[in-house]
C-alpha cells in the first residue's frame, strides 16, 4: 500500500523535473558582451517607421545585426515589456511611449543608467521636458528622446469657408488665440452650418488644455495634487463649457465614426500631433487639399512621444548603445522627421531648417514644421507621476460619459475626480 | 445516469473482490512484479495531473497568494494582508463590473436558450426540407472568429453610421447611440454572443431530440396534439438533461465574457465605455492586472471572480438535484 500511495508524487515529480530543467534550458546566445556591432533585439511599437530607422542605421554600419520586432499597440509594447522585466527575456533596445514612462521611470533598476554609457551631458541636446519625462528620482536618465508628439489643431478649410471664418493657418490662430476665442468661433461655426464644431471635447480640447499648465496631477515633489488644482480644474471646464456650447459631435477618437467622420465633414476640427497627420490621410484621402494645420489656442502643447531604452539585463547592451549614439542625434532624428514624420525631440533638429520648412500639399501646405517646432518649444515641463496616465484617463472618461448624455455637466468633475480617486486607490 | 450506475458499483465489486483474492493467493515474491503493473495506470494518467498542477492548480493558489499583496511586477512587493479585498468591496467599479456581468449574461443566455430550443424542434420535423443543411449552417456563426464578429456588430450598431440607426430613421426614430448607455451596450454585447453560441445550442438540443423515438411524435400527432403541445409536452421534458448542462455551461462561459465587450468599444480600451457601462468582471481583472499592472487588485478581483462562478455553479447543481428528486 505504501508503494502505491508513493507512485503519484513519484510521476508527478519525475515530470515535474523535466518541466524544469527543459525551462532552465536556452540561456545566452553566443554573441560577445561588449561587441558594439553583435546582434541586438529591438522591441518597437507599430505605426511609428522604425522600420526605416534601422534599414538607414544598417546603411551607416554594414556590420551590424538589428533584430527589429514590432510588438504592437503603444500600450500592447509596455505590457509585453513589464511581463519581460517581470521576469522573462528582455529586448536589448525597447520603445516606451511617454504614457506609460512613469512606471518604468519610478522603477529605474530594471534599466540601463544611460549616463554610465553616454556620460553625464548626455540629455543636454534634447528638450528639457523629455529628458526630464525619463530621469529618475535618483538623476539615473533611462530613455533617449526619439521624438515628441507636438500638437495643432487640423482644420477644413472649405468648411470654414462656407461658415464665414477665416481659412489662412495664421488668421485662424490668431482668431483662437485663447480657448474662450475658440468656443467662440466654434458658436460662430455652428451657427452657420448647423454641424458639429469639433469631433470630441475629450482628446481635441481637454487633452491639450491639461498640458498647458504649470503643474498637471502632481507637485513638482511628487505629491499628488489632482484634485485641488485650479489649473487642472480650469482645463476640465474649458472642456465642459465647449460641451455645452453645443461644439461637440461626439465621436471619439479611433471609434468606428471617427474615419467616416474626417471624410464627410460631420465635424470641422479635429486634434492634429504630428503622428496623427499620416493617419488622418490615409482615414480621409478624397479630402486632399481641403485641411490646413494650425496651432492650438493657448501656450502650446504635446501629446505622446517616446523614449528609448536599454533593459538592465540586456545582453547586448553595446550593440543597442551603438543604435542609440548613431540613429538619435539631432541629424539622426532631422532624417527620421524627413523620411516618416515624426517629431523630432533634439533641439537642434527642432530648429533645423529641414524640419523649420516642413509643408505638406494634403494639407494646403500649411507651415506644418513651423507651426509644430514652436508647439513643442514652448510647451511647458512638469512631473508626471505613476498613476498620471490612470487620473488622465479617468478624467477624460467623465468627459465621454457626459457627451454621451449619462451624466450633467455640472457633475461631470466631480465623477472623474471620483473615478480617478478609485483608480489609484482612494 | 440511472442506467449506469448499477453496471458501475458491480464493476466496482468484481474489481474489489478480484484484487482481494489476487493479493491473498500470489506468493510473496511476485509482489515485485506487480507493482509495476500497479503503478502503470497512475503513469499514463500522470501527464494529465502534472499539466494540471502546473497549469491549473498553481496559478489557482498563486493567485491567492498574490492578492494578499500590494504586488508591482517591476517594482516591490509588499504584504498586505486581505486590505486589497477591502478596497474591492468599496470600489464602485467593482459593483459596476459585477452588475454589468450579470446583466449581459441575463440578456445573453435567456433568450438564446429559448431560441435554441425553438430551432432545435423545427429541425427535428420529419417533413423537413433541407434538414442537412440547415443544420450546418447553425454552425457558422459558432466557427467565426470572435474579433471579426465584435468588428461588425460595432458597425451594425454604431450610432452615426450604423445599419440599424439607419432603419429607425426610415420610420422616423431618431439615431441610438447603443453604445453609451448601459442597457443599451448589454443589448449590443448579448447579440453577439447569442449570434455566436445559438447554433452551437441547437445542435446540442437537436441532439437529444433525435434520440426520442419518432413514433412518439407519431403518436402524438394521431391523438390529435398540435405541433406547440408536442414541443411543450414532448420535447422539453425529452431535453431536460440537455437544458441543465447548456444552462451550467453558459453560466461559465457568460459570467467570464470577455472578448466581445474589450472589442465592441476599442477606442475606450479596457473600460468598454467612458462610464464603464459593459465593464465585465473580466475586462476590469484584465485592466487592474496588465492595464495598471496592479497585481495583487488584479489577483483580488480573480479570487471574487473564482467564489463567484463557484458560488453560481452551487446554485445550478442545487436546482439540479432538486429538479430530478421532483421527477
Amino acid at each position: 500500500m505504501n508503494r502505491r500511495k508513493l507512485a503519484l508524487p513519484i510521476a508527478a515529480l519525475g515530470a515535474l523535473a523535466l518541466l524544469i530543467s527543459g525551462c532552465s534550458g536556452g540561456s545566452g546566445s553566443g554573441s560577445e558582451a561588449g561587441d558594439p556591432n553583435a546582434e541586438f533585439e529591438f522591441w518597437s511599437f507599430t505605426g511609428i517607421g522604425q522600420k526605416d530607422s534601422v534599414d538607414r542605421y544598417l546603411e551607416k554600419n554594414p556590420d551590424a545585426k538589428v533584430k527589429l520586432s514590432e510588438v504592437g499597440s503603444t500600450t500592447e509594447t509596455a505590457t509585453a515589456l513589464t511581463a519581460a522585466l517581470a521576469g522573462g527575456r528582455v529586448p536589448d533596445l525597447v520603445m516606451i511611449q511617454n504614457d506609460d514612462l512613469p512606471k518604468f521611470v519610478e522603477n529605474p533598476g530594471n534599466f540601463v543608467d544611460l549616463r554610465t554609457l553616454g556620460g553625464d551631458d548626455i540629455g543636454d541636446g534634447y528638450l528639457d521636458w523629455a529628458i526630464d519625462g525619463a530621469t529618475a528620482e535618483d538623476g539615473s536618465i533611462i530613455g533617449i528622446p526619439t521624438d515628441v508628439g507636438g500638437l495643432a489643431f487640423a482644420y477644413r478649410a472649405d468648411l470654414f469657408e462656407k461658415a464665414g471664418l477665416p481659412t489662412d493657418p495664421a488668421e485662424v490662430a490668431k482668431m483662437w488665440s485663447t480657448w474662450d476665442d475658440f468656443i467662440a468661433m466654434g458658436e460662430k461655426y455652428t451657427e452657420a452650418t448647423g454641424e458639429p464644431f469639433v469631433d470630441n471635447v475629450e482628446t481635441s480640447v481637454f487633452f491639450s488644455t491639461v498640458n498647458q499648465v504649470s503643474q498637471k496631477y502632481y507637485t513638482p515633489e511628487g505629491e499628488l495634487i489632482y484634485d485641488t488644482n485650479p489649473e487642472v480644474e480650469e482645463a476640465f471646464d474649458v472642456a465642459v463649457r465647449a460641451y455645452e456650447a453645443g461644439l461637440s459631435a461626439d465621436i471619439p477618437a479611433w471609434s468606428s465614426g471617427w474615419a467616416p467622420g474626417k471624410a464627410n465633414g460631420a465635424f470641422a476640427v479635429t486634434t492634429a500631433p504630428s503622428w496623427i497627420l499620416s493617419g488622418l490621410k490615409n482615414d480621409a484621402p478624397d479630402t486632399e487639399g481641403k485641411w490646413r494645420i494650425a496651432s492650438i489656442p493657448g501656450v502650446g502643447g504635446n501629446w505622446g512621444g517616446s523614449v528609448i531604452a536599454i533593459p538592465a539585463r540586456a545582453e547586448n547592451k553595446e550593440a543597442a548603445w551603438q543604435y542609440i549614439e548613431t540613429m538619435l542625434s539631432p541629424e539622426g532624428q532631422t532624417e527620421h522627421f524627413a523620411t516618416t514624420g515624426t517629431f523630432p525631440a533634439a533641439e537642434a533638429a527642432l530648429e533645423s531648417d529641414e524640419v523649420k520648412s516642413y509643408t505638406d500639399p494634403f494639407y494646403g501646405d500649411s507651415p506644418i514644421g513651423q507651426i509644430m517646432s514652436e508647439s513643442v518649444l514652448n510647451f511647458q515641463s512638469f512631473y508626471n507621476g505613476p498613476d498620471t496616465s490612470a487620473i488622465g484617463a479617468a478624467l477624460l472618461n467623465a468627459l465621454v460619459d457626459m457627451q454621451a448624455g449619462n451624466i450633467a455637466p455640472e457633475d461631470a468633475w466631480q465623477q472623474g475626480l471620483d473615478s480617478a480617486k478609485a483608480a489609484i486607490g482612494g | 445516469m440511472t442506467v449506469t450506475a448499477p453496471a458501475t458499483t458491480t464493476a466496482t465489486a468484481t474489481i474489489i473482490s478480484v484484487r482481494k483474492t489476487r493479493r491473498r493467493d500470489r506468493p510473496p515474491s511476485r509482489i515485485r512484479q506487480s507493482f509495476g503493473e500497479r503503478i502503470a495506470p497512475y503513469v499514463y494518467i500522470a501527464p494529465f495531473f502534472v499539466i494540471f498542477a502546473v497549469f491549473g492548480l498553481f496559478p489557482l493558489v498563486f493567485t491567492f497568494y498574490v492578492a494578499l499583496f500590494d504586488w508591482n511586477p517591476i517594482g516591490e512587493q509588499t504584504f498586505v494582508g486581505l486590505a486589497n479585498f477591502e478596497r474591492l468591496f468599496q470600489d464602485p467599479r467593482f459593483w459596476n463590473a459585477f452588475v454589468n456581468t450579470f446583466g449581459i449574461f441575463l440578456l445573453s443566455t435567456i433568450p438564446q436558450l429559448a431560441l435554441a430550443l425553438g430551432l432545435a424542434h423545427l429541425l427535428n420535423q420529419a417533413t423537413l426540407k433541407w434538414a442537412n443543411f440547415f443544420r450546418m449552417a447553425l454552425l457558422v456563426p459558432y466557427i467565426t472568429s470572435v474579433a471579426a464578429t465584435a468588428l461588425v456588430f460595432a458597425q451594425i450598431f454604431d450610432r452615426n453610421f450604423g445599419l440599424i440607426n439607419w432603419v429607425l430613421n426610415i420610420f422616423g426614430i431618431p439615431d441610438v447611440n447603443f453604445l453609451a448607455s448601459q442597457v443599451g451596450s448589454w443589448v449590443v454585447i448579448s447579440s453577439m454572443v447569442m449570434w455566436r453560441w445559438f447554433g452551437y445550442n441547437t445542435l446540442l438540443y437537436l441532439a437529444g431530440l433525435q434520440a426520442v423515438p419518432r413514433e412518439m411524435y407519431e403518436a402524438a400527432s394521431v391523438d390529435g396534439a398540435s405541433g406547440w403541445q408536442q414541443f411543450i409536452h414532448l420535447s422539453i421534458p425529452s431535453l431536460r438533461p440537455i437544458i441543465i448542462f447548456t444552462v451550467i455551461m453558459s453560466t461559465i462561459g457568460g459570467l467570464q465574457i470577455f472578448t466581445e465587450p474589450l472589442l465592441v468599444a476599442p477606442e475606450s480600451g479596457l473600460t468598454c465605455g467612458g462610464g464603464r457601462q459593459c465593464q465585465t468582471l473580466a475586462l476590469f481583472l484584465y485592466e487592474q492586472g496588465f492595464g495598471q499592472f496592479e497585481f495583487g487588485y488584479g489577483s483580488a478581483i480573480g479570487v471574487a471572480l473564482f467564489v463567484i462562478v463557484v458560488v453560481v455553479s452551487l446554485v445550478n447543481f442545487y436546482l439540479t438535484t432538486r429538479t430530478r428528486k421532483a421527477r
